[in-house]
């Protein structure tokens, strides 16, 4: 087998060696290095960039971005959940059924993201159905706050928690749901003690897809927050684009990923699973 | 198990997730260029027909989108059915850390990367940076779901293959990927979403030649509104619609 | 699969052998007429693949590579020296550019180039306020962004200089100040705007102010002079306290081998029936006099666009910022996007 398994796993080593572990160690000399007055780097070699990332002012962006992240997290959780369900039992239809939790996102994020802000603008399509219906005088203020940003993320990463939800669902025997009705349980009784703990891994690897693109994102939250609030994957953006401050910014992702990582190792040690 | 109103739920998260795109689909027919309801009209289909920018544009990413799955369903599949025989768990963490790596870290990181090659060899950024890029963000993806594919089945199947004198090759090939199929299915689905969405890292990596769709599509929005984005939108998910719905039929007969 | 990859990109390595007709352009958005690629095309027989940006960082990161494959790209006047300094920019041969004695005066020797070594003025520009004239009484300066009674109709450019900008204005200072008290005085006032924005917005603000979702925002003049297009009751100001200028320039990446055709095209850009159309079709300020002086009047008189003299003095070009005040900037930035 030796031989063979060496051969599977070539494309797969050289490329995550050459073009992922390299250019991470790139920029992790980078977080080193110091910002010329022009936005290049050089000497002298200094670890004031990793001082700098534990400024609480970095601190505090983190610790809002994580909250961001968290909620829409949660909410992808609760509304995904059922919608999974109801497609794990759908029988023949199952895979229309996953299809068309795909389907809108063949159109480019960016689409749906302007779509969101047509539709939440004071003379959006909302807000001219509400005043037009005579329910609200003022347009409603929907689009440009913590709400709007929470929604295009969660609109944005719904299908990565439905998805690894429904093939955990989709694997419980319906035996085990049949025996727990036959033995008296009320439905809610059997979603509760069988088919909750049974979609764990699923729960997980859901939170996981989701919790961590969340974190990083910069473009739904600018787009939808109207960049009156700065999360963490702006602050990176920032740091290569206007600030020009690439050792800074290298450091700040590094130490993104690092505290990520560092999060997913604890879970999968207390599940006692491989990480992926 | 029936769980009252789980049907009626799911009408409504459906509604959550195709309204915005329906509104989008219903104002590329829209004769005005602004929100406001004018008439029916097909001129922004015309419009979008005829900017060869677009449409180029839309070609690259198809090209760019359908490469990258191939060569990431390809590679991760190998790769899961390795990792499936035995655990390595450096490449498992590499694999979880490209995960975790946001966009905007993974192309920085690779156009650094690039920046380094292209010192000694006289090469452009172009389609084959941009797919090669995809292929390493896809990778992770694809090893995930033929991975949890692969902890599901029972490998009793290939070990009877191999007792009964089939080489490691022909046991893999023969019984084991054939039953893989739905799993590679998934996750080549999964990569091609990822790959022809793509907008932060491509944009990092991509040359002259190899301006994708979602580039080009910002780069009209941020303009302003522009209903040949809305009917270039429509045009491609009702293709791509039809093209899974009658693939998905042929298989079924 | 892999090998077809592949040789879809020898057409791209193919395009870069010498003196082969072929010329890459990536431009702002809006920068040209219809007409103009078209007629490069036909008259000089060179393939041009045009490409458009909405902002200089994204450019940079395109052409930052060194490799990005481009030949003419049009930074910000004050990216010009970065991007020498980083060794991303060839020398112009004036040899080349018949037509540069185009350019008005105030171009002919700017400060960020004096001797126009790097690069040749194309359009040029300012940030002012659109406003829309049902707000009552018109704003005059940038004090006026301060006013409760515009609360959440109101939007700032989401740009640290812009912003910063507007609030060193407003206490009477200088554009480009470095030193730290004054810049925490101008963090403070932007604390105060903060509450009374809907958002930070660039061009994205002209179709809502178009909308009448925003009623006042600091702006470009090209992006103020496109709404107006659009909706002629609205109107821009140049603010009393004074404003910034900037101009884009036509630069020749050091990484291109058509030297020779990149200062063909921007001499044709220098043409003044060339830039005069660019002009009548984007609503920008053209940095040509000749082109200017050929504008019909309706378009040359445009208070937008072309404000008088005493108007203009009250601008300030923005300057490359030292590496230490860059980084305070930054930092002030994010403590305002952060509270």
């Amino acid at each position: 087998m030796t031989r063979l398994r060496r051969l599977f796993l070539a494309p797969s080593v050289t490329l995550t060696v050459l073009l992922f572990l390299t250019p991470l160690g790139i920029l992790l000399v980078y977080t080193f290095l110091t910002r010329g007055a022009y936005g290049g780097m050089g000497a002298p070699w200094t670890l004031e960039n990793w001082v700098r990332v534990a400024d609480p002012l970095y601190l505090g962006i983190l610790v809002r971005s994580v909250l961001a992240a968290a909620v829409s997290t949660l909410l992808c959780l609760v509304l995904g959940f059922p919608l999974a369900l109801f497609i794990s039992r759908a029988g023949r239809r199952k895979n229309l059924y996953l299809f068309l939790v795909v389907l809108p996102f063949w159109t480019s994020f960016l689409i749906r993201t302007y779509a969101w802000m047509f539709l939440l603008r004071d003379t959006g399509l909302i807000n001219t159905l509400l005043i037009s219906a005579g329910i609200v005088r003022e347009p409603l203020p929907l689009l440009y706050n913590y709400g709007a940003v929470v929604l295009g993320l969660v609109y944005g990463y719904l299908p990565f928690m439905v998805l690894p939800l429904y093939a955990a669902l989709e694997r419980i025997d319906s035996n085990l749901l049949e025996a727990s009705s036959d033995l008296g349980a009320h439905p809610w009784q059997t979603l509760k003690r069988v088919v909750l703990p049974l979609s764990a891994p699923g729960v997980r690897a859901g939170l996981i897809l989701v919790f961590i693109p969340c974190l990083g994102a910069y473009l739904t939250p600018d787009l939808l927050g109207g960049g009156k609030t700065i999360l963490i994957g702006t602050l990176i953006q920032n740091q290569f684009s206007t600030a020009r401050d690439w050792p800074f910014g290298s450091a700040v992702s590094l130490a993104l990923m690092a505290a990520v990582m560092v999060l997913l190792m604890v879970l999968a040690r207390r599940h006692g699973d491989s990480l992926l | 198990m029936k769980i009252r109103g789980l049907g009626f739920y799911a009408v409504l998260a459906y509604f959550f997730l195709h309204a915005p795109i329906a509104v989008l689909l219903a104002f590329s027919f829209n004769s005005g260029r602004f929100t406001v309801w004018e008439g029916v009209s097909f001129r922004w289909y015309e419009a979008a027909l005829r900017n060869s920018q677009l449409l180029e544009a839309t070609l690259n990413s198809l090209i760019i989108a359908v490469a990258a799955t191939a060569l990431a369903a390809t590679a991760g599949t190998l790769c899961a059915y390795a990792l499936w025989k035995r655990e390595a768990r450096w490449l498992t963490s590499a694999l979880t850390l490209s995960l975790v790596t946001p966009e905007i870290v993974m192309g920085i990181s690779l156009l650094a990367f690039f920046q380094w090659v292209f010192r000694s060899f006289s090469v452009h950024l172009g389609m084959h940076t941009v797919v090669l890029a995809h292929v390493t963000f896809c990778l992770a993806y694809v090893v995930i779901v033929v991975l949890a594919r692969l902890r599901t089945m029972d490998n009793s199947l290939e070990e009877a293959a191999l007792d009964l004198g089939a080489g490691e090759w022909q046991a893999f090939y023969r019984v084991t990927l054939p039953a893989l199929g739905p799993g590679i299915a998934a996750a080549a689905l999964l990569a091609f979403t990822i790959s022809f969405d793509d907008y932060v890292i491509t944009s990092m990596v991509a040359g002259v030649d190899s301006e994708t769709l979602p580039m080009v599509l910002y780069a009209i929005a941020r303009r302003g509104a522009n209903p040949v984005v809305n009917a270039i939108s429509a045009m491609i998910v009702v293709a791509l619609g039809l093209l899974v719905l009658v693939s998905e039929r042929f298989r079924e007969s | 699969m892999n090998r077809r990859i592949f040789l879809m990109g020898v057409p791209g390595l193919a395009g870069c052998s010498r003196g082969s007709l072929r010329l890459n352009i990536f431009n702002w958005s809006n920068y040209v007429a219809s007409s103009t690629i078209p007629d490069f095309e036909m008259e000089t027989g060179i393939r041009v693949r045009y490409a458009v940006y909405e902002s200089n960082e994204e450019m940079l990161a395109r052409v930052l590579s060194g490799n990005s494959g481009w030949d003419v790209v049009f930074p910000t006047h004050y990216y010009i020296e970065p991007m020498r300094q980083n060794n991303l920019l060839a020398r112009l041969d004036h040899s080349y550019l018949p037509n540069l004695p185009n350019l008005a005066s105030r171009f002919a020797s700017p400060a960020w180039d004096p001797k126009l070594e790097w690069s040749v003025p194309y359009m040029w520009g300012a940030s002012g306020i659109l406003y829309n004239p049902a707000i009552g009484a018109p704003p005059a300066g940038w004090s006026d962004m301060w006013d409760n009674r515009l609360q959440g109709r109101m939007t700032m450019l989401d740009d640290p200089a812009e912003v910063l900008g507007a609030a060193l204005k407003k206490l009477g200072l200088s554009l480009n100040e470095t030193r730290e008290a004054p810049l925490r005085r101008a963090q403070a006032e932007a604390l105060r705007q903060k509450p009374l924005l809907r958002a930070y917005l660039n061009a994205e603000v002209r179709d809502q102010v178009v909308a009448g979702d925003v009623l006042a925002c600091q702006a470009w003049a090209t992006t103020s002079q496109q709404a107006i297009d659009a909706a002629p009751h609205l109107r821009f100001v140049y603010p009393a306290e004074g404003f910034a200028l900037y101009a884009d320039s036509a630069v020749i990446l050091r990484e291109s081998r058509r030297y020779d055709l990149a200062h063909r095209f921007i001499d044709y850009l220098l043409r003044p029936e060339v830039a005069a159309a660019v002009v009548l079709q984007s609503k920008a300020a053209t940095a040509n006099q000749q082109a200017y002086n050929r504008l019909p009047p309706g378009v040359a008189a445009l208070p937008a666009l072309f404000p008088p003299a005493d108007t203009l003095a009250r601008g300030e070009w923005f300057a490359t910022m030292p590496a230490a005040a860059q980084r305070l900037r930054d930092r002030l930035w994010t403590e305002i996007k952060s509270a």
